[in-house]
């Protein structure tokens, strides 16, 4: 019986070292990897445990008639649906809202033919619509808006330089990522708008990319106008 | 013959015992290098738990479970310290396992499907499975964590045990 109580300690002890041992390799392996985690950063600016809980919350295209506009809202407020100034579009009847609580300011959401009919603006003059993907580098290479701009919300840092002045000359600049109960375009959203994008030029494409292919829509692999265009064939 | 039998035995059980503690290890650093690979993608799959509302507790325990991970199949594998990380693994492997089956629950309800229908990416390192075979899998895992918790898998072990009984 003692012998055993004594295996049974030396296990337990053992067991201890290797988590301390274990912890602090850990650490140590996340300071120096490039990869690694800020331990003090916030990546979820929108609210730490906004995240979608549930699968699919249907979201944005509604199909309210003469509606191409919804809004969402950053998790953490609890926010009613506005139209986008100056597009000549009412607030929809009805728009499912997502099931986390709402805080901060609204950003509004567009649905699947009103990017399209931005995309295609976008072209009239260079510059005043862009196109933000929000996913990250290995998604964005397998395929994205023609001509939007790479901004991976995780690493912010990477890809300021190149967004910000864009963003800056933009009058409109509509975000997106995988769609569905993906919320990285929203995080992107507040993160512009704290660096000093004004909220007004901001729309989120709530279907994204999964959208945008499934209503077979050009998609440029690679990097930004690589010019290497593809149509998904479903 | 006799005499021969149970030593052939003893020899085909610390074989198999050696061959768990290898696997147990290697799919433990599988799992763990996936994650360490993608470190914000798992801090993504974490924050789904709704563990923690605290960024900082939650940047930590998403930077530091891959690492640790690795470090606990590293050690299976050289075969140090085999029943210390076999109880750490035991523990880990319970707590997530009840957190993926409360999860799975959930989502079950919400979809309204058959438990084992439900299909998600419950942030263990393989991506998205069927949550009945992710039960199985974990099932499988405790139980080589407890035959090598009990004491098998010396053979080929570096240092099997770091606290070494006093000399009687």
């Amino acid at each position: 019986m003692t012998n055993r109580l004594y295996v049974a300690g030396r296990i337990l002890l053992e067991a201890a070292l290797v988590a301390v041992v274990g912890a602090a390799f850990a650490f140590a392996a996340n300071q120096v990897s490039p990869r690694g985690l800020a331990l003090a950063r916030n990546y979820f600016p929108t609210g730490t445990n906004d995240a979608v809980r549930m699968p699919p919350i249907a979201v944005a295209s509604v199909g309210v008639p003469g509606t191409n506009v919804a809004s969402v809202g950053v998790p953490g407020t609890n926010v009613a649906s506005v139209g986008i100034p100056g597009t000549n579009v009412a607030p929809p009847a009805a728009v499912q809202l997502p099931a986390s609580p709402i805080k901060a300011k609204e950003v509004p959401l567009i649905d699947g033919p009103r990017a399209i009919q931005l995309f295609h603006d976008s072209h009239l003059i260079p510059g005043a619509i862009i196109f933000i993907d929000a996913r990250d580098e290995g998604h964005y290479r397998e395929g994205h808006v023609p001509g939007a701009y790479e901004f991976d919300p995780y690493h912010p840092e990477t890809y300021f330089p190149v967004v910000m002045p864009a963003c800056r000359a933009a009058e409109q600049i509509v975000i997106y990522c995988n769609g569905g109960d993906c919320d990285d375009s929203k995080t992107a959203a507040l993160l512009l708008e704290q660096v000093g994008i004004p909220d007004q030029k901001l729309f989120i494409y709530g279907g994204g990319i999964t959208e945008w292919t499934s209503t077979h829509q050009p998609v440029e692999t690679g990097a930004q106008n690589s010019g290497s265009l593809k149509i998904a064939i479903q | 013959m006799t005499n021969d039998q149970p030593i052939r035995s003893a020899a085909v059980v610390n074989l198999f015992t050696v061959l768990a503690r290898w696997l147990l290890g290697a799919t433990i650093l599988y799992l763990g290098l996936n994650k360490a690979l993608h470190p914000v993608e798992f801090l993504k799959l974490m924050r789904q738990y709704d563990l923690t509302q605290d960024a900082l507790l939650l940047n930590s325990m998403a930077a530091a479970l891959p690492w640790f991970e690795i470090f606990c199949g590293l050690l299976l594998l050289a075969g140090v310290a085999v029943r210390g990380t076999a109880l750490t693994l035991t523990l880990m492997l319970a707590s997530f396992t009840l957190l993926v089956l409360h999860r799975a629950l959930l989502l079950e309800a919400a979809q309204n499907i058959p438990f084992c229908a439900v299909k998600f990416d419950c942030g263990c390192g393989a991506g998205e499975e069927f949550i009945c075979r992710k039960l199985l899998e974990n099932l499988l895992l405790l139980v080589l964590s407890g035959w090598l918790l009990a004491g098998r898998g010396r053979q080929f072990s570096l240092r099997f045990s770091l606290i070494k009984p006093p000399a009687l």
